[in-house]
């Protein structure tokens, strides 16, 4: 035989070792020998022996201890008692502990080769199996290796997920439920009656209780906690194969933010509300007034009431195309033509506009700029707008017989231009709401100041949309000074050496 | 009208001129005596110095709840001799303003005896003062 099946020989007998070994190594095993129990075990628990022939009788460790310590170790090996006090109980026990033949002595070598034999075809048929559980074994460990996974993924995802049964117990959960649900603790077969918000409950239980081959899914918005957790939990069944409804499975969803933003825009339309309320309000009491036969009025006070009006009304359109505006603004996709533009120029022109008022209010406007130029690339509308809103503010928040400068300086980086009037101030909490929408600083001085408190509103944006910022110092009863910093993009163009940008559309 | 001999002046404070002057017309076309004042405070001074029988304003003048402060003031200076307060507003329910008078709780709470939207009906307005005597 090509491979030499390894046999360990374990025997206090010098003779019967040496003479068995001989006899074996001329049959072709790989023969090895212990002179006492102590060795054998050593021997055998080290190395591993296809055979081993064990006398039953030893001064130091009896034969069957030794077996005992092959069976424990070496369990493939196959192991043979051989004594010379055979008796039918020793017989017995070495089966009994495991042994595969128990061999007699004297033995001839013909009994001893057969015995051998087929203890060696013990031994391939006992490697072979160990190897098919090892490879068992390592299948299994695939398969439990695949569902960690799976499990990982559904625990690191956002959305928290949980799995009933059809008596509501808890099959499955992931980490995010527990703080959507906003739950401590929660384990697999927990009966989720007290555990869920109430109408969830009753939710998956008309699911569950459904007509069992109905496909029905339901979606619900629960605040968790007051102003704080907002979920969104989609509930649907879970079927076996046959179809048949045996759970329920919950998805849920943070919607937190989005009811944050739902709400901030439910303020922001009611305020817009109330606001174009107001003047309609008005308007209608007028005309009622001045339909009511009961109320007797002469035609200039019927003229005055008209002429009221019309002025609340056109204060309304002009607080519609402000909203309009922001709105405009807004969107991410604005279409803006930009170019060049010269302050210098646009802003003399928005100040020649305002020369009615300046008269009216006996106001003393002065501009000074050092440059000849001051090249802004940007949309001219939205520079129009946003001086127009600064000096018409800077007007109508003035005392009469006030001054006002306009002042451009340009700090290398920005453009600085500074709107100093002689008015009526701030004080240091309205500095603070000056931006908010709505915000229109009230007191004895701005009664009857026309305004639909977005002007500033719409500034802010504008400056913002150019990357620019804004600042405001202001002393009350003194007088404001609303600095703007556009940036000076001819700079930056050199330094990145994109020159050519007039009449490119963004 | 038996209203008119409980109520000879109602105290009108709104800071919108337009309004106070629509109402102070129409009240006084009913044949009230009106006085009137353009913010809470100022309209604190003519309660004081007036004594008027019945008052209505405005909820949002100088401040969100200025409408609030005074009729608040009002009531607690005229405990022992009750006058009707109304405040007035068009910042409704519907538009987010989370209160109203429904209940005997609520009008203890906000110390009014009603909140009255805008526009204001005087009809409406005159049946509201009318029940305050009758209750």
């Amino acid at each position: 035989m090509n491979y030499q099946p390894s046999i360990l020989i374990v025997d206090d007998e010098k003779g019967l070792r040496n003479g068995t070994k001989r006899l074996l190594e001329n049959e072709g095993y790989s023969v090895d020998t212990a002179e006492n129990g102590t060795e054998g075990i050593q021997k055998g628990i080290t190395n591993d022996y296809d055979l081993a022939l064990i006398d039953l009788r030893m001064p130091d460790v009896d034969g069957l201890d030794v077996l005992t310590a092959f069976r424990k170790n070496k369990p493939e090996t196959v192991c043979f008692i051989s004594t010379a006090f055979a008796s039918y109980d020793s017989a017995v026990e070495s089966a009994h502990l495991g042994s595969f033949a128990y061999i007699p002595k004297p033995f001839t070598p013909e009994e001893l080769l057969q015995q051998l034999r087929q203890g060696y075809n013990r031994r391939k048929l006992l490697l072979e199996s160990k190897n098919l559980k090892k490879e068992r074994e390592k299948n299994l460990f695939e398969l439990a290796f695949e569902k960690s996974r799976l499990n990982t993924i559904v625990q690191s995802i956002n959305e928290g997920i949980l799995i009933i049964n059809s008596k509501y117990e808890v099959v499955y959960f992931n980490s995010a439920l527990l703080r959507l649900f906003n739950i401590n603790e929660l384990r697999v077969s927990d009966v989720v009656t007290e555990k869920l918000p109430a109408d969830l409950f009753e939710t998956a239980e008309k699911l569950i209780q459904s007509d069992l081959k109905s496909d029905k899914s339901f979606t619900k918005q629960i605040e968790m906690k007051a102003g704080e957790l907002f979920v969104e939990v989609a509930i649907n069944h879970v079927k076996d194969p046959h179809g048949f409804t045996v759970g329920a499975i919950f998805v849920v969803n943070d919607i937190s933010e989005l009811k944050k933003i739902e709400r901030i825009k439910n303020q922001f339309v009611s305020m817009v509300a109330h606001e174009l309320k107001t003047p309609i309000v008005a308007v209608d009491g007028f005309i009622r007034i001045i339909l009511d036969k009961s109320i007797k009025l002469d035609e200039s006070k019927k003229t005055e009431f008209l002429k009221r009006s019309v002025s609340r009304l056109s204060s309304m359109i002009t607080l519609v195309n402000d909203l309009l505006d922001i709105s405009r603004m807004e969107l991410k996709n604005k279409f803006r033509i930009k170019n060049d533009i010269d302050l210098i120029p646009l802003i003399q022109s928005i100040i020649n506009s305002f020369e009615v008022d300046f008269k009216a209010r006996k106001l003393n406007i002065r501009f000074n700029y050092s440059t000849d130029r001051v090249l802004f690339f940007a949309d001219e509308n939205e520079i129009n707008r946003l001086f127009t809103n600064l000096i018409s503010n800077a007007i109508k928040y003035n005392k009469v017989g006030g001054s006002i400068l306009v002042n451009i300086s340009d700090s290398g980086n920005f453009y600085i231009i500074e709107i100093i009037d002689s008015g009526i101030g701030l004080r240091e909490k309205e500095r603070k709401q000056l931006f908010e929408e709505f915000f229109r600083a009230k007191n004895s001085s701005t009664r009857g100041i026309p305004g639909t408190g977005l002007g500033l509103t719409i500034v802010k944006r504008i400056v913002e949309n150019y990357h620019g910022k804004i600042e405001v110092e202001s002393e009350y009863e003194k007088g404001s000074n609303f600095k703007i910093y556009l940036p000076n993009y001819k700079i930056s163009k050199q330094i990145t050496g994109d020159g050519n940008g007039s009449n490119s559309i963004n | 009208m038996e209203i008119k001999e409980k109520i000879k002046t109602i105290l009108l404070v709104d800071d919108d001129i337009d309004l106070l002057e629509q109402n102070k017309l129409l009240l006084e076309t009913k044949g009230f005596e009106v006085i009137t004042a353009e913010s809470g405070e100022e309209g604190w001074r003519v309660f004081k110095k007036q004594q008027p029988d019945a008052a209505i304003v405005d909820l949002i003048m100088e401040h969100h709840d200025s409408g609030f402060v005074l009729s608040h003031r009002i009531k607690k200076h005229t405990k022992d001799k009750p006058i009707p307060v109304f405040i007035l507003t068009s910042a409704t329910y519907d538009t987010g303003f989370k209160f109203s008078t429904a209940t005997d709780e609520e009008k203890e709470w906000i110390h009014c005896d009603g909140i009255i939207n805008k526009p204001v009906a005087v009809s409406e307005l005159l049946t509201k003062l009318e029940n305050f005597f009758e209750s």
